[in-house]
């Protein structure tokens, strides 16, 4: 009788601490591509997630950021951030299986991912369909929020937006400097991202007055490029504009040099000319290159916190934060702020927290007004920077407002770098 | 095994695999099942023409990307069912197979396979800068719920577990139909001994196109199912080389040439890559990839015939194994 009496009561507290128990652990999905051409861009991305959720769920307040340090989410009885990892491949069907498995194996409360904006949309149509919030970071294409989903909340601004300030910037920089631009050339890889960077490239040369001499598309990991730079050659323009992955973007600057293709100014749409690798591979060669951004290091004289938070991953990771791995970082703050203002991991009041979300700028370790989303789930207070190789390093040269180096101008000659 | 026998297992198999979803109920498992009846529809397809005709294809990805498109253009743009859209995809996979059939059929063995490389190469890149068919971005069909009627389940996945199987038998059937006729013989002769077959009257390439019609329709209606699952087709996920090199894959690993071969095939193939992928993916250290290559590459040292012909080797006697090489 006793030995029941003794289970009875072991089993009361059992359903006693069960609740309390299920309530340590807030359990989010994160899709990368771990292997295939873009895994070292997906092991970058997360890492930054991962420090994320751990500078969340440690006691270190020092970043300055409101949930880091809080030793967990607040209004969750401290429950730990639990990121569980996946590798899409680069393949939709895959990023659709892994978050299927992610929301009813792994019982994740939100999804996370997925870079590629290919497989953003199929895994966020997996979320769609189960009811499950998704918060994507750093995916770019813009028709990812005109699908009318309700579950769907993207942070980063998108390409239509970004394509946009590399004209502003040379229209800035035309007033400013004097500078001429008459002639545009566009290079981009051939799947979603390249070509649709390329067809607004297009849309908003026009719209500016602009020549557009050549549009030259190629498919990505190509064995070579030397046809294409040719084309790009021949039509002598003063300032490229290219979208390329990184694999691409080293064999296009080393096909540049080795044909000695020299313009005016080479405009380069994020992606691979913004991966750590790259400034590595090339080396010297990449002076000069000015691209759009997200995010850069010197964006630190503005806001500390930048480099607080770049050193926090320096130590752990031996690299600085780029453009992807700081949105990667700022999706999974966006999202904990989200599920610890609902105070609860059910979907429903994490969708209306996430609808709810209004971070001020000088929360975030980007150069954004902050996070809002508007009624697509498109994030409307993102911005985005040109950053341009000086000496080795990206530099923020607009807007001038941010800017910590003059541009230079124009790109200096392949033997004097 | 018997006559009788082989029937009673296969009609065993086929109870097991309709009952199989409502037995499992958890989805990520009944998914993994979709992917492997996909696979194996798509490999007994291709086995057609890669198997029993011996024409190894290695851009089948093109008929099973016009399937995916035609269906969803049409459904898209003209508000057509998706079934009606996976006839019509059939058949302009069929015709497009017999024009690109057509040259490439003059070449033979490798030359062959690489000619068919390019025949999707191409097609990616056509697709890809064609703004009307959604270019590289793709194209994302509408996600509500239309029942059987518009082919979108989304409350469960049984439909289309039960439409990939029903397609799977549909396209094995065929596959035994075809096997059983004068054609499957002229095809068999062609793979064997082309000159002989030709000397004997039979036209090769009429033979061969009609092999390669047949396959590119069931490849077609393969890819009309694709994108009526994954709701998002590309040029690169829906018209690539490696698409093309899994199709065959799956019919080179369960064995070349015989029915079931391409089932077991797929059924280890996907299981090795979503098993290897849940056990090892979230690592980053492509450890799954490793395991998924080792696999392929000890199946082409050691067992050339692939499964199925390690299965009737072992346990159907040495007489199975290679009845070709019997006097």
């Amino acid at each position: 009788m006793i030995r029941l009496a003794r289970a009875a009561s072991l089993l009361a507290a059992l359903c006693l601490a069960a609740p309390a128990a299920a309530q340590e652990e807030v359990r989010i999905g994160v899709i990368y591509p771990l292997t295939g051409a873009a895994a070292s861009t997906g092991l970058e991305l997360k890492n930054a997630a991962q420090l994320a959720a751990d500078l969340i769920n440690g006691t270190d307040k020092s970043l300055g950021l409101a949930l880091a340090g809080a030793g967990g989410l607040p209004n969750l009885h401290h429950a730990k951030l639990k990121l569980i990892f996946a590798d899409h491949q680069g393949n939709p069907q895959v990023g659709a299986s892994e978050a299927e498995r992610l929301i009813t194996q792994e019982k994740v409360v939100a999804l996370g991912g997925c870079y590629f904006s290919s497989v953003t949309a199929t895994a966020s149509q997996t979320a769609e369909r189960y009811g499950i919030p998704f918060v994507n970071g750093e995916s770019s294409a813009p028709n990812l929020t005109q699908r009318g989903f309700k579950w769907f909340f993207r942070t980063t601004p998108h390409d239509e937006l970004f394509v946009r300030n590399s004209f502003e910037f040379l229209k800035d920089l035309e007033k400013r400097k004097g500078v001429q631009v008459k002639r545009i050339a566009i290079l981009a890889e051939n799947t979603e991202f390249g070509t649709g960077a390329a067809a607004l490239q297009e849309k908003f040369a026009r719209e500016n007055g602009y020549e557009v001499v050549a549009k030259v598309l190629y498919p990505p990991k190509s064995a070579q490029l030397t046809s294409e730079v040719q084309k790009l050659k021949a039509a002598r323009p003063d300032v490229v504009m290219q979208s390329s992955y990184l694999g691409d973007a080293i064999l296009s600057v080393k096909t540049y040099k080795d044909l000695g293709f020299l313009p005016t100014a080479l405009v380069a749409n994020d992606a691979g000319f913004n991966d750590s690798e790259f400034l590595k591979t090339v080396g010297k060669d990449g002076n000069g290159i000015i691209s759009r951004e997200v995010w850069a290091l010197d964006l630190a004289a503005q806001k500390p916190v930048i480099a607080k938070a770049n050193a926090l991953l320096q130590a752990r990771h031996h690299v600085n934060f780029n453009g992807n791995s700081a949105r990667a970082f700022t999706a999974i703050f966006a999202l904990a702020d989200a599920i610890n203002r609902a105070g609860s991991t059910k979907p429903e009041a994490i969708q209306k927290a996430l609808r709810e979300t209004n971070i001020p700028g000088d929360q975030l370790i980007m150069p954004w007004a902050g996070i809002q989303y508007d009624a697509t789930g498109q994030n409307k207070l993102g911005a985005g920077i040109i950053v341009q190789v000086q000496d080795g390093k990206y530099v923020t040269v607009w807007p001038f407002a941010l800017a910590s180096k003059d541009v230079a101008w124009p790109l200096p000659a392949w033997d004097k770098r | 095994m018997s006559r009788r026998a082989g029937t009673a297992a296969l009609l065993a198999a086929l109870l097991l695999a309709a009952l199989f979803p409502l037995a499992v109920a958890r989805p990520a498992w009944q998914n993994t099942a979709i992917l492997m009846l996909m696979a194996a529809q798509l490999g007994v397809a291709w086995n057609i023409l890669g198997g029993y005709a011996g024409q190894v294809s290695l851009g089948h990805a093109a008929f099973f990307g016009t399937g995916a498109y035609v269906s969803s253009l049409l459904s898209m743009r003209l508000g057509l069912s998706p079934w009606l859209g996976m006839l019509a995809g059939a058949l302009v996979a069929s015709a497009f197979a017999v024009v690109v059939g057509w040259p490439c059929f003059r070449l033979k063995g490798h030359y062959f396979a690489m000619a068919t490389i390019a025949v999707v190469e191409i097609v990616q890149a056509v697709v890809n800068g064609w703004e009307r068919l959604g270019g590289a971005v793709g194209l994302y069909l509408p996600l509500a719920e239309t029942g059987f009627g518009g082919f979108v389940f989304n409350r469960s996945k049984l439909p289309y577990y039960y439409i990939a199987l029903a397609l799977l038998v549909l396209t094995l059937a065929v596959n035994w139909l075809v096997a059983r006729s004068r054609t499957g013989y002229y095809l068999r002769a062609i793979k064997d001994e082309p000159d002989a077959a030709r000397s004997l009257g039979v036209s090769l390439t009429r033979y061969k196109l009609q092999a390669i019609a047949l396959s590119a329709a069931l490849a077609a209606m393969g890819g009309t199912l694709y994108a009526q699952k994954e709701l998002f087709i590309d040029p690169g996920s829906t018209l690539s080389t490696s698409l093309s090199i899994k199709m065959s894959l799956v019919a080179i690993l369960g064995g070349v040439g015989t029915l079931f071969g391409p089932v077991i095939g797929a059924a280890v193939l996907t299981a090795v890559e979503e098993g290897s992928r849940v056990i090892f993916g979230g690592t980053g250290r492509g450890t799954d990839l490793v395991v998924y290559g080792l696999l392929i590459v000890l199946f082409a040292v050691y067992q050339p015939a692939g499964i199925m012909g390690w299965i009737t080797g072992r346990w159907l006697g040495p007489r199975a194994e290679r009845p070709e090489e019997e006097p």
